[in-house]
């Protein structure tokens, strides 16, 4: 049997329900033509973590921005041209050697996508979800994050509202560094707050 | 139809480990979620998300996709039937 494109491989059942969506919404008129294709870009292209280092590289770089950020997250993100779905109500949390900060959504999955772009599987998954809330410093270290006995540890939970970003803390020695460079440091875990720099 | 420019070639954002899909359906199903937030909701995503915590609830152990897809099943099912010409 020839494989020449006409005959598409079976649907599993998942499939076949999200083509069945597909089907229903389109025909509602709720799905602009391109519209998948649109979305689907720019979240595997262009909305990303990187977008969160560029935030966190002005704030090590720039105190005074460092200050709007944390007193107005949203707005100081929208300077850097970030804002969108899961971003209107954006709150940033500093870690510093004292105290350490946590992102976590304990109900479903509610991430700062602008910021961070979709969250792994592993934010998404149950064991995250409550364990995070109950024994945070247990899983930190599980997850290679190990704080000082003497440091705070605060989760936030994501609310049907805020969506929580964190401000690690700017390594040593970095003092030269521009800030594409410092960008370049910044990890997706760190601004997670499930690893430090 | 959409499957013809392979984005696997592309430099993508992998340093800080997977990608946000991992099939074609859950991008889909991640974007028609969007198309309603947008077009049948004004933008507002908190009825989707009340879907989702439903899901989820209801099966802690299911994959995460397949409980966003059972989300917008039962979101679409609130939506008003169209009017009958």
């Amino acid at each position: 049997m020839s494989q020449d494109g006409h005959h598409p491989a079976a649907m599993s059942p998942v499939e076949q329900r999200v083509a069945a969506l597909e089907a229903l919404l389109t025909e509602r008129g709720l799905v602009p033509e391109g519209f998948i294709e649109e979305v689907t870009r720019r979240y595997e292209l262009e909305i990303g973590p990187m977008n969160g280092a560029k935030v966190v590289a002005r704030a090590w770089a720039d105190p005074q921005y460092k200050q709007r950020l944390l007193a107005e997250g949203t707005a100081a993100i929208a300077e850097l041209g970030f804002g969108g779905p899961e971003g209107d109500h954006m709150v940033v949390v500093e870690n510093t050697a004292a105290v350490h900060n946590v992102i976590v959504c304990t109900l479903c999955s509610c991430y700062p996508w602008p910021v961070l772009g979709l969250p792994p599987a592993w934010y998404k998954d149950p064991p995250y979800r409550a364990r995070m809330v109950r024994e945070p410093r247990t899983l930190l270290a599980e997850m290679g994050c190990h704080l000082p006995e003497d440091a705070e540890i605060r989760v936030w939970d994501s609310s049907a509202e805020v969506r929580y970003l964190v401000l690690p803390q700017r390594p040593p020695e970095t003092e030269g560094m521009t800030e594409p460079e410092l960008a370049g440091l910044v990890t997706r875990d760190s601004m997670i707050g499930v690893a430090r720099l | 139809m959409s499957r013809q420019l392979s984005l696997s070639d592309l430099d993508l954002p992998r340093r800080n480990g997977e990608l946000a899909f991992d099939a074609p359906w859950q991008s889909r199903v991640f974007a028609l979620a969007a198309a309603v937030v947008d077009h049948a909701f004004g933008g507002d995503r908190e009825p989707f998300r009340q879907q989702l915590i439903n899901a989820i609830a209801a099966e802690p152990g299911r994959p995460y996709w397949e409980s966003w897809t059972a989300a917008l099943e039962a979101l679409a099912e609130t939506l008003p039937e169209p009017p009958t010409a």
